[in-house]
């Protein structure tokens, strides 16, 4: 997962020098957005044991 | 003032990409010369810091182009934002895994902090920076300069991050290897164990 997440972020990156349409872009940006969101929930395997 | 304030912003935008540059070329010495392995979490700070960057570079680009309008500007200070709260998120996580007293933290201090917290600074920084951006857009939007040299010094910024990621898509599969995620605290680099059999 790590590795889809950041070939799309040097996608993106490369997207953006070369001036590809917007919607590329923003569709690779949002995706590994979603990724990277999605693997911090599947590493966050317990709640957190404090108490304040 | 009205002609010099968009360049500055524009030069603003380098110096938010050179930051990140400078963060990731630390976390990699940090991982390459004192040989600690990043966790699954560190590498997730790491992703948000590219992503608030591409941020700044989606504006920078656009600029360079002569096609920013305000939307498209406001656009790229909104992804240099979320990417930002989204390394906060992971960067708060980790710091409250080891608040309680007597916890040596994830890895060594530098100047007194652990790298997740320096993170949680970093990603701080950058929405104050982008509020005052956003403040000053109405004199603000930012212009690239005409010269050449202040256009080639501009790529080289540009490129020194996009081969920064490069390299990061290089470590990353070092370390994950054929697995689909990192361990949780990695002590090698999965892909030569894997194929050395290690």
């Amino acid at each position: 997962m790590d590795i889809i997440i950041l070939a799309l972020l040097l996608t993106t990156a490369i997207l953006m020098v070369r001036g590809a349409p917007r919607k590329w872009i923003l569709t690779s940006w949002i995706v590994a957005f979603v990724l990277m969101l999605a693997l911090f929930r599947y590493h966050v395997t317990s709640p957190l044991d404090l108490s304040f | 003032m009205a002609k010099t304030f968009p360049k500055l912003v524009f030069w603003g935008l380098h110096a938010w990409v050179l930051a990140y540059v400078g963060v990731l070329l630390g976390a990699f010495t940090i991982q390459f010369v004192e040989g600690e392995f990043p966790c699954p979490l560190c590498m997730l700070q790491r992703y948000g810091m590219i992503l608030s960057t591409l941020g700044a570079l989606w504006v920078i680009m656009q600029a360079r182009r002569g096609d920013l309008t305000p939307v498209r500007y406001m656009q790229g200070m909104g992804l240099g934002v979320l990417g930002a709260a989204a390394g906060a998120l992971v960067s708060v996580r980790q710091i409250l895994l080891h608040i309680k007293p007597g916890d040596p933290g994830y890895g060594s201090a530098v100047m007194g902090y652990h790298l997740y917290t320096w993170a949680l600074i970093t990603f701080y920084i950058v929405v104050l920076f982008v509020a005052v951006l956003s403040i000053l857009a109405p004199v603000g939007i930012p212009e690239a300069p005409k010269s050449s040299g202040a256009l080639t010094l501009s790529s080289i910024v540009v490129w020194v991050f996009v081969i920064l990621v490069a390299a990061n898509v290089i470590a990353i599969i070092f370390l994950e290897g054929f697995a689909w995620v990192l361990p949780d605290d990695p002590t090698s680099y999965n892909l030569i164990d894997q194929i050395t059999g290690g």
